[in-house]
């Protein structure tokens, strides 16, 4: 394996800028997985049948939290590549952990929105609308509870590896990913909750 | 430590900071249906733009025009999805 | 009992029965014959297990041809039904059922698989690539694709086959209308083989940015390349949207959940919608490398560079655009206004400009050339008046005002089969005998192959020319029967005709295959057709590794200059080869797949959770693991070569 050190260790393989490149384009994808979510949303906003609108069931407590908390985390994860890019093992694995910790902070808030939401009687069966919000939120949460799993990985690997091409290239995807998720949260907390509250 | 924490990116938590809390004013001030949607757009779309920007480094290699024209070639077809299917569907129903 | 009761057949009949016993009496043999000439060590070490693109491109390409045969004989029991009024040969159930399948195995398991058989097969080679991007996410596509194509063909003997159409409208195909299970397999059989399709769009996009041959720019790549690289743009935006729309439907089913019913603010149009946001699109992903190949085969078998190459490039890149801004006119009669109907118009009938672009230059590519009627060329001569008038009655349907006639009839069943065959068909045929020496290492029989694009041509024209005409004078498509009084009877005996002489066509295929495999010569070098592009350039079979030395391009038909123009293609010493190593989990995590997909099919929600934590553990697995290929000495390389011809060129 050719490793060129002219660039940060996650570029310094071919199979690196790949997989790098191959990502982004996996997120091209993802974009518009969640605009479809985001149409259906739209589409089935209004079309709650016997069931609850959004007003009705939306608190802005647990949405600031989530947010506040997931901004944060994508900060931390920020850290992270650039202390990894400092070759600073140990505080990378900080951030990241942190950052770990933080998904797992924002997934417990939004398991409570979930049982308040079946609390109230909006349930995956009770109307288009909810069954577009909470598979909307739920791809979303999906895909939070998924990275959890992965960054623990990454960080069990960096731990016993240490920094190498391979790790590195990892980290920095495992980054893109979560800060992807952050974006989508962006939206998500843009144009349905606070359009909903509106 | 000082050096764990980019001047770049803390501007750039600092910054995406205020846009949620522009965002918000929609909630907590009374402004009209309209207004509010265009502040929601702005701050999210500057939003994405930051997080890609400053803390995904999407231009930093030498493919970055590449992740450039994937993502913005997405955001064009995803807007299209969205606004396409809601004139469809609903406002010329 | 009551648990094994949910596997019957709702509607059986003796056909069904046969086709059981013929299944069971098939899988048999197969068992027998691989175990009888021990051949299951090589079946795995060699196939099951490969990562090799071309390998993988000629699963694809068989189990393309497989699917053609299983819609083949659908579509020939419908124009039976249909050959003369009143006919009793189906009853209205099994036909619903047969053009449903009919619909879904040609586009999602027949044209799919066969443009990845010719990306997979042609593109690493066409940039002097020594494989895709990533090789491992390509056997996992290939074993998603083909757990899907399973999933979906065992539906006819294992509890009922999908009935409401290959679009499968709500609320038709909901809980209260599609009782059966059939519409589940529809859900997750397509959802299973799309997330394959889907890593195959990145995976082949990344591999065309990032791995050409040294001096290969993006407007040096041939045109092939370029249409696969359009398509699978195409493919990374559209299939999300599909994703999402068969979750919601699979939730609709079995989860109770109204996203697309009619009560509880469900919404049975939105369906309609997301499908052709995403069928749209998918029209174009078949028909794009199509146009790639014929664009191939035209300039070699003209002798002439390809006519207009900037305005070609520039043409499918509007094209990918565009496919995403025409959806509605699939459903012009839906109810939406006047408004939306004008937009969609407009832009349908914009779309036909730069695909009528690509047709000139195709024909200025011919003018002056010194053209040889091999059996590619000629498909590729026979698609172009024929596409032409599929897309002429396209640009009459694309009016909104004048489709309210049209919609619903055989009109729109000849159009689209007046597209899709010459169109996409033909192309895998031309690219399928332009291509056979290169993999196979001998020519399929010349004499058989023209007889077979007459037999295909002709029928074609008998099968659905006089569909335009019942269809203007009212003849519904979908509808099994029809009353003599209609007098559409006669035409579609003409049809049937026409069905009989492509289904010989077909056939004959096989037939060629056969013969020239007894028959043919092996000694045919490694450019039999005096070709243009660098896929030629290397040996006949194509080494592992593809191309000893790693080709320096100067022009877009890097291998034609290279002969005609003394270009040094391969220069520089020898160098060791870096290759991915094989892997059983694709195949193991399909399989997976599989297990997961009837499992939800028929609601059993133990083996569904179960698969769905073992998917994941693969995944997570794949994350551990230390996987970095294995090296070809510089000895290696130059043993091989020697045996396969000399000094590379």
């Amino acid at each position: 394996m050719k490793i060129d050190h002219s660039q940060p260790l996650e570029y310094s393989t071919d199979q690196n800028q790949l997989n790098i490149l191959g990502f982004w384009i996996f997120l091209g994808a993802e974009i518009m997985l969640f605009a479809t979510l985001f149409t259906a949303y739209f589409t089935l906003e209004g079309r709650t049948g016997t069931g609850p609108t959004p007003a009705e069931i939306f608190e802005i407590t647990p949405v600031l939290i989530e947010t506040l908390v997931l901004l944060t985390s994508s900060f931390t994860i920020g850290l992270g590549v650039h202390a990894m890019r400092l070759g600073r093992k140990n505080a990378m694995i900080t951030f990241f952990t942190t950052t770990l910790l933080l998904g797992l902070v924002f997934l417990g808030v939004e398991i409570y929105e979930f049982m308040h939401y079946y609390h109230v009687g909006a349930t995956y069966q009770t109307s288009a609308f909810t069954a577009a919000l909470l598979t909307t939120l739920g791809t979303h949460g999906a895909h939070v509870t998924l990275g959890l799993f992965w960054g623990t990985f990454i960080i069990l690997q960096v731990k016993k590896r240490g920094l190498t091409p391979e790790t590195a290239n990892k980290s920095f995807i495992f980054s893109l990913y979560w800060h992807f998720l952050d974006v989508v949260w962006i939206f998500i907390f843009s144009f349905i909750y606070l359009k909903g509250m509106m | 430590m000082k050096e764990l924490f980019p001047a770049k990116q803390v501007m750039g938590f600092v910054f995406s900071l205020i846009l949620t809390a522009v965002a918000l004013l929609v909630h907590f001030t009374d402004m009209s249906f309209s207004f509010g949607m265009t502040i929601l757009l702005i701050t999210a779309f500057v939003q994405a733009f930051l997080q890609l920007v400053v803390f995904m480094h999407a231009g930093e290699s030498k493919d970055g025009k590449s992740i450039y024209t994937t993502i913005f070639y997405g955001a064009i077809i995803a807007i299209v999805t969205v606004f396409g299917s809601l004139l469809i569907l609903l406002w010329d129903m | 009992m009551d648990f094994l009761q949910r596997f019957a057949i709702p509607h059986p009949s003796p056909a069904i029965y046969a086709s059981m016993v013929a299944i069971a009496l098939v899988s048999i043999a197969i068992v027998a014959g691989l175990t009888y000439y021990k051949k299951w060590g090589y079946l795995w070490t060699e196939w099951l297990t490969t990562v090799d693109h071309k390998k993988i491109g000629i699963m694809y390409l068989i189990s393309a041809l497989l699917m053609l045969f299983r819609g083949g004989a659908d579509a020939i029991m419908m124009r039976a039904q249909l050959a003369t009024p009143e006919a009793k040969l189906l009853d209205a159930q099994h036909y619903n059922e047969i053009f449903t399948t009919h619909g879904v195995v040609m586009i999602i398991f027949m044209a799919m698989p066969f443009i990845f058989a010719f990306m997979n097969l042609i593109v690493p080679l066409q940039i002097g690539a020594r494989d895709v991007a990533f090789p491992r996410l390509n056997a996992l596509s290939f074993w998603l694709f083909f757990a899907g194509a399973m999933l979906f063909n065992i539906s006819f003997v294992v509890g009922g086959s999908p009935d409401a159409g290959w679009t499968s409208y709500f609320p038709l195909a909901g809980n209260d209308f599609s009782t059966s299970v059939g519409t589940n397999y529809y859900m997750l059989a397509i959802q299973i083989s799309g997330i394959g399709s889907l890593m195959t769009g990145i995976n082949m996009c990344t591999t065309i940015l990032k791995m050409r041959a040294p001096g290969m720019t993006l407007m040096k790549m041939p045109m092939f390349t370029w249409s696969a690289f359009i398509a699978n743009v195409i493919i990374i935006f559209a299939f999300p949207v599909l994703t999402v729309a068969l979750i919601m439907g699979t939730t609709d089913r079995l989860f109770g959940t109204n996203f697309f019913t009619t009560g509880n603010g469900g919404m049975d149009m939105l369906w309609a919608n997301f499908f052709w946001v995403w069928g749209h699109p998918e029209v174009y992903i078949l028909i794009l490398p199509a146009f790639g190949l014929y664009s191939e085969i035209i300039s070699t078998f003209s002798g002439r560079n390809l006519y207009g190459y900037k305005s070609m490039v520039a043409s499918m890149v509007l094209i990918s655009l565009l496919s995403f801004l025409v959806w509605t006119h699939h459903f012009f009669t839906m109810g939406q206004g006047a408004l939306t109907n004008s937009i969609f118009s407009v832009t349908t009938m914009a779309i036909a400009v730069p695909t009528g672009v690509k047709i000139f230059n195709w024909l200025f590519t011919l003018w002056k050339g010194k053209i040889r009627f091999t059996v590619p060329m000629l498909y590729s001569i026979g698609f172009i008046p024929l596409f032409t008038i599929g897309g002429v009655t396209g640009v009459m349907l694309a009016m909104s005002a004048a489709d309210y006639q049209y919609h619903n009839t055989m009109f729109l069943v000849a159009h689209f089969h007046n597209a899709i065959i010459p169109g996409v068909v033909f192309a895998m045929l031309a690219g399928l005998t332009y291509y056979w020496p290169k993999f196979f290492g001998f020519m399929l029989n010349e004499k058989i192959g023209k007889s077979t694009f007459w037999l295909l041509s002709i029928g074609f024209i008998l099968a659905f020319f006089p569909m335009y005409i019942t269809g203007l004078d009212g003849q519904a498509r979908r509808m099994y029967t029809y009353s003599e009084s209609t007098g559409f009877g006669a035409l579609n005996m003409v049809s049937f005709v026409g069905a009989a002489l492509m289904a010989i066509g077909f056939v004959t295929i096989v037939w060629n295959v056969y013969y020239s495999f007894k028959h043919s010569s092996r000694d045919i070098g490694s450019d039999p057709w005096d070709a243009r592009s660098l896929e030629w350039a290397t040996h006949t079979p194509v080494p592992v590794y593809n191309f000893a030395k790693v080709p320096q391009i100067r022009s877009s038909e890097a291998f034609w200059d290279a002969k005609k123009h003394g270009h040094q293609l391969f220069t520089g010493k020898q160098e060791e080869i870096h290759m991915p190593n094989n892997s059983g989990v694709p195949f193991i995590m399909g399989m997976i797949f599989f297990v997961c997909g009837f499992s939800f099919v028929f609601a059993l929600w133990i083996p569904a959770v179960v698969s769905l934590i073992g998917i994941f553990v693969c995944m997570g697995l794949r994350s551990f693991e230390k996987d970095h290929g294995y090296h070809i000495s510089v000895k290696e390389v130059e043993e091989t070569e020697k045996l396969l011809g000399g000094a590379s060129k």
